[in-house]
């Protein structure tokens, strides 16, 4: 919930750059590792948004996969089943390569 | 008219949390979040910390709950600092909420512990500014935790496997909670310990003592 309380402070900040402007859809991009659920997200931001100022501000929640790369041949591939090793080579020296994105992509308004 | 903004949902989180950081580089502090399930033994780590410092040692602690100060009050008769965070409803810890409760303990400690609001998802996603995080495991909990929780393990650097003593009466697989935080946190460290008969203590002692 705090998570879609930022969400939508970022979003007011933004449109009160713009006077007259009126926020329409905000797009996120969440990542597997992320530790947010998109769907508790969603239900959060809707439930903020709903009868609020913003009402009826969209979302676009772009899911981010999880990955990693490989050391050995450089190969970044999604992580399945939890398996960290290089679905390319079978490497088991492989890294961080995303999945952890909480962020915000985009804000679509409306100007007079 | 789609205007990019490009950054993080807790830009102003992570703000907060990397002046923190800066100060605690600068003065050589080394700040420890810990995270766990509630009554996974996070404050029992501590009291078992804290009691095997010497009192000449700088150590403070802040520790989190949504309600009571019980966990302060556990925590400060070894006579380090300690301060409570009531976060009033909030399931983690932030870097204000630290910011503000540091501004309140003697600015000389070189440790400082975090204990967080006991849940395996919220606090994940909030930096504190600390140098490592450290998750506490349980074995009365299930070994399959890491998976549930990928994101939790996965920003872990320390899984600390408690209540050992407890091995006997339950069906707790060690070798298979292990290879699940591996599989999420392949470069992950693990001690085992029991903060009721104190095995282990030794070896997260000295993992401790390895980073300052």
């Amino acid at each position: 919930m705090s998570i879609a309380a930022s969400v939508l402070d970022a979003v007011r900040t933004e449109t009160a750059l713009r006077p007259g402007a009126r926020a329409i859809r905000a797009g996120l991009r969440i990542g597997e590792l992320s530790g947010v659920e998109p769907d508790s997200l969603r239900f959060c931001l809707e439930a903020l948004v709903s009868g609020s100022d913003l009402d009826p501000l969209a979302f676009d929640i772009e899911l981010r996969p999880w990955k990693r790369r490989c050391l050995d041949c450089q190969a970044e591939f999604r992580v399945l089943e939890f398996n960290p090793a290089c679905a390319v080579c079978g490497s088991s020296s492989t890294e961080a390569a995303g999945g952890d994105e909480m962020e915000f992509a985009y804000l679509e308004v409306e100007e007079p | 008219m789609r205007i990019p903004l490009e950054r993080k949902v807790l830009n102003e989180n992570d703000r907060i949390a990397a002046g923190l950081r800066e100060r605690f580089r600068e003065r050589g502090v080394f700040c420890l979040n810990l995270i766990s399930s509630p009554g996974s033994g996070k404050t029992s780590l501590l009291e078992r910390t804290l009691e095997g410092f010497n009192k000449s040692r700088r150590v403070a602690v802040l520790t989190g709950d949504i309600q009571t100060d019980n966990d302060a009050r556990r925590l400060a008769r070894f006579g380090f600092p300690v301060r409570q965070i009531t976060t009033g409803g909030a399931c983690h810890l932030d870097a204000r909420m630290v910011e503000r409760a540091l501004a309140d303990i003697p600015d000389d400690y070189q440790i400082l512990f975090l204990e967080n609001v006991g849940n395996l998802v919220c606090p994940t996603s909030y930096d504190l500014g600390e140098e490592a995080r450290a998750v506490v495991l349980s074995v009365t909990e299930g070994e399959d935790k890491p998976l549930k929780y990928p994101a939790t393990f996965h920003h872990a650097d320390l899984m600390v496997l408690n209540k050992i003593d407890l091995l006997p009466y339950v069906p707790f697989q060690m070798e298979l909670a292990r290879e699940y935080a591996r599989r999420v946190q392949p470069d992950i460290e693990i001690v085992d310990v029991s903060c009721t008969t104190g095995e282990g203590l030794d070896q997260w002692r000295a993992w401790l003592e390895a980073r300052l």
